[in-house]
C-alpha cells in the first residue's frame, strides 16, 4: 500500500452544545499523517481533542471542516475500516457471549471465512492469553481480560492500522507488557498503531513519532527521539566503572571550562522491571 | 502475525446482517426472554381446564382467545421493549464503537438488530402456536368425544345430527385460520419493532422509547376512524385536517391486523386479506427502517 495508513488534513471538529449558538472546538486544524508500519502517539490532557481525532478517523463522528483518509479511503467510506481495528477506552463487549463467541463474531463482521476464522481465533485466544476463559461469558471477565479480548478482537481480520485507546487501562504491569510487546509485534508486520494514552512512559517506549495537543490544537509533533532529546547534554553509561577511573574522568570535565558534570550515579531500572522480575520469579519457583 | 487479508467486503452483505441478527438473537434468549412461554403454558392449561358452565363450543374458543390474546400481548410488549433497548445499550457499553469501527455499513447494523428482534418474536410465537395447538386437538378430541357419548344415550339424535355437532365443534379446534391469526400477531409486532426503532434512533433514553413507541400503537388502531373523520368527511378546521393526514400518513394502521377475534369466532380468513396484511406490514417495515437509516447515518457516537 503506498498511501499513508492515515492522513488528518486541517481537521476541524466543533460541536454545538445547545440551541442559543453555543458551540465548543473540540478539533481545530489538526493535520498529521502516520506512515504504515509506524507507531503514532497521540497524548493530550483531558478534553483536548484525542478521542474526538480517533472518532472521526474511524467514521463515529463526522469532520466539521477538513478530511481524514485511511490508505487513501476517505473516512466516510465504509470500506476505509476493512483495514482498521480499534479497542476503545474501557471497552464492554457483549456479556453474554463467551470469550470465543466475541471473537467469532467480530471475525464474521470482518468477513472472514470460517476456516480462517477458527485458525485466527485460537491463535488470538493464545497470543492475549485467554486460552482458559474462551468458553466463559464476558459477564465474568475482569477489567483486564476484557481489555485483552478487546485488543483480540481489534485485530481479527489482521488489519494495517490499529488504533488503541488507553489499551492498559486497568490491565497489571504483566498484561501491560504483553500488550506493549504485541504493539512491537505488529510494527515489526508492518502494521501502523496510533497509541493514546496518558502513560507517557508507555508512548515513550513504544512510538515512533508523537503528538502533543492541547484544546484541540496540536502543540508539538515530531519524530520521538528528536523531541526528547536534549541537545546540550551527553550522556554516558558505562559498566563496571572503577572509582579511580571515575574520579580522573569527573577531574578532567571539571578542568573544561565550559563543560560541566550534571550528575554521575548508579542508572535506575525502572519499577515496572523490577515488579516484573520479582513476580515472574515468585511464578517460576512457584511452579517448580 | 500473517499476511494481509486481500479480501473487500461488499457494500451490504447478508451474512453480516445474519451475525448481527443471531447475535441480538442470542442476547434477547439469554436474557431469559423465553421465560414467558412458561406462564403462557400455565394460562393456556388454565384456560382448557376453566369448568364455568361453557358449552362445548365456548370451551374451546376461550382457549383460542386466551392464547390469541396471551400471543399478542407478549409481541407487542416484546417489539416495543426489546427495541427500545437494544441500540441504546450498544452505545452505553461502547460495543457500537467497536462494531461500527468494522467494515459494517449502518444500515445493516439496523437491519441485523431489527432481524435479532423479530427472530426472537417468530420463534416464541411458533413455540406458542405450537403448544396451544396441541392443547387445543386434546381439547377438541375430549370433548367431541364426551358430546359423542352424551348424544348416544338420547335416541332422539340421529347420525347426522352428530356429525353435525362433530363438525360443529372441530370448527372451533386447531386450523389454518388460527396461523393465519398468529401470521398477523408477528406482522404488527414487526410493524411496532420498526416504528420502536425509528424513535430509538432519536431518542434521549429507553423509557422515551418506550412511550412514543406505546402511545403510536395505540393512535394506531383508531387509524381508520381518524382517517374517516379528519380525511374523508373534512371533518373540522384546517390545523385538524392537516393534523390528522400527517397522522394517517405517518403511524401504521394497526388495526388491520387485529383478526385474532374474528378467528377466535370461527370465522375463516381470505387469502385477499392476508396478501394485504403481509404487503403493508413489509411496505411499513420498509418505510420505518430506511427513516430509521436516513437519521442514524447521520448520527455521531
Amino acid at each position: 500500500m503506498s498511501s499513508p495508513a492515515v492522513e488528518v488534513d486541517n481537521l476541524t471538529k466543533i460541536f454545538s452544545l445547545s440551541l442559543r449558538r453555543d458551540y465548543l472546538v473540540a478539533v481545530q486544524n489538526l493535520s498529521f499523517t502516520v506512515a504504515a508500519g509506524e507507531v503514532y502517539g497521540l497524548i493530550g490532557p483531558n478534553g483536548s481533542g484525542k478521542s474526538t481525532t480517533m472518532k472521526v478517523i474511524l467514521g463515529l463522528m463526522k469532520a466539521t471542516r477538513g478530511s481524514t483518509r485511511i490508505f487513501g479511503l476517505d473516512s466516510r467510506d465504509v470500506r476505509s475500516r476493512h483495514q482498521v481495528g480499534f479497542l476503545p477506552e474501557n471497552p464492554y463487549f457483549y456479556k453474554h457471549l463467551t470469550g470465543k463467541e466475541t471473537l467469532h463474531f467480530y471475525g464474521k463482521l470482518c468477513g472472514l471465512k470460517k476456516r480462517d476464522r477458527n485458525e485466527r481465533c485460537a491463535e488470538l485466544l493464545a497470543l492475549v492469553d485467554l486460552e482458559d476463559a474462551a468458553d466463559r461469558r464476558l459477564g465474568g471477565y475482569s477489567k483486564g481480560m476484557l481489555q485483552r479480548i478487546g485488543l483480540a478482537q481489534a485485530i481479527i481480520q489482521r488489519p494495517q492500522l490499529v488504533i488503541l485507546d488507553e489499551p492498559t487501562a486497568g490491565v497489571d504491569p504483566s498484561g501491560s507488557r504483553k500488550i506493549r510487546d504485541l504493539i512491537f509485534q505488529l510494527k515489526e508486520d508492518g502494521v501502523a498503531v496510533i497509541l493514546c494514552s496518558h502513560l507517557l512512559e508507555q508512548v515513550q517506549e513504544v512510538c515512533d513519532r508523537v503528538a502533543i495537543m492541547q484544546k484541540g490544537k496540536m502543540l508539538r509533533e515530531g519524530a520521538l527521539n528528536e523531541l526528547i532529546a536534549i541537545e546540550d547534554e551527553v550522556e554516558l553509561v558505562m559498566k563496571n566503572l572503577p572509582p579511580d577511573l571515575q574520579a580522573q574522568i569527573e577531574k578532567l570535565v571539571n578542568d573544561d571550562a565550559q563543560a560541566q558534570m550534571v550528575r554521575a550515579g548508579h542508572p535506575r531500572t525502572t519499577l515496572e522491571r523490577l515488579f516484573l522480575s520479582e513476580t515472574e520469579g515468585e511464578e517460576g519457583s512457584a511452579h517448580e | 502475525m500473517s499476511d494481509t487479508v486481500t479480501y473487500r467486503p461488499p457494500i451490504f452483505s447478508l451474512q453480516r446482517v445474519w451475525t448481527l441478527a443471531s447475535s441480538t438473537f442470542t442476547q434477547l434468549v439469554r436474557m431469559k426472554t423465553f421465560y414467558f412461554l412458561a406462564v403462557f403454558a400455565v394460562l393456556v392449561i388454565a384456560a382448557s381446564n376453566l369448568n364455568l358452565l361453557y358449552t362445548p363450543v365456548q370451551q374451546l374458543k376461550v382457549i383460542r382467545e386466551t392464547s390469541l390474546g396471551a400471543m399478542s400481548i407478549f409481541s407487542w410488549l416484546f417489539a416495543i421493549s426489546a427495541t427500545a433497548v437494544l441500540i441504546p445499550r450498544d452505545l452505553e457499553d461502547r460495543t457500537l464503537y467497536t462494531i461500527l469501527s468494522k467494515p459494517v455499513p449502518r444500515l445493516e447494523y439496523l437491519v441485523g438488530k431489527l432481524m435479532g428482534v423479530l427472530l426472537v418474536i417468530g420463534v416464541a410465537l411458533a413455540l406458542m402456536y405450537a403448544f396451544f395447538s396441541v392443547i387445543l386437538y386434546f381439547q377438541e378430541y375430549r370433548i367431541i368425544s364426551n358430546e359423542m357419548a352424551h348424544m348416544a344415550q338420547n335416541p332422539r339424535y340421529t347420525d347426522q345430527d352428530r356429525a353435525s355437532e362433530a363438525a360443529m365443534i372441530a370448527a372451533y379446534g386447531p386450523d389454518l385460520n388460527l396461523l393465519i391469526a398468529v401470521l398477523a400477531v408477528f406482522l404488527k409486532s414487526a410493524v411496532l419493532a420498526a416504528v420502536a426503532m425509528l424513535v430509538s434512533t432519536f431518542a434521549s433514553s429507553s423509557l422515551f422509547t418506550i412511550i412514543i413507541s406505546t402511545v403510536i400503537f395505540l393512535i394506531g388502531h383508531f387509524h381508520k376512524m381518524a382517517t374517516d373523520f379528519w380525511v374523508v368527511e373534512q371533518q373540522g378546521g384546517m390545523i385538524t385536517r392537516i393534523l390528522g393526514e400527517i397522522l394517517v400518513l405517518v403511524i401504521p394502521d394497526f388495526q388491520i391486523f387485529n383478526i385474532a377475534d374474528s378467528v377466535s369466532g370461527g370465522q375463516t380468513v381470505s387469502l385477499n386479506l392476508v396478501t394485504q396484511m403481509s404487503a403493508l406490514a413489509l411496505m411499513y417495515v420498509a418505510i420505518f427502517t430506511i427513516a430509521s437509516w436516513f437519521l442514524f447515518s447521520d448520527k455521531e457516537f
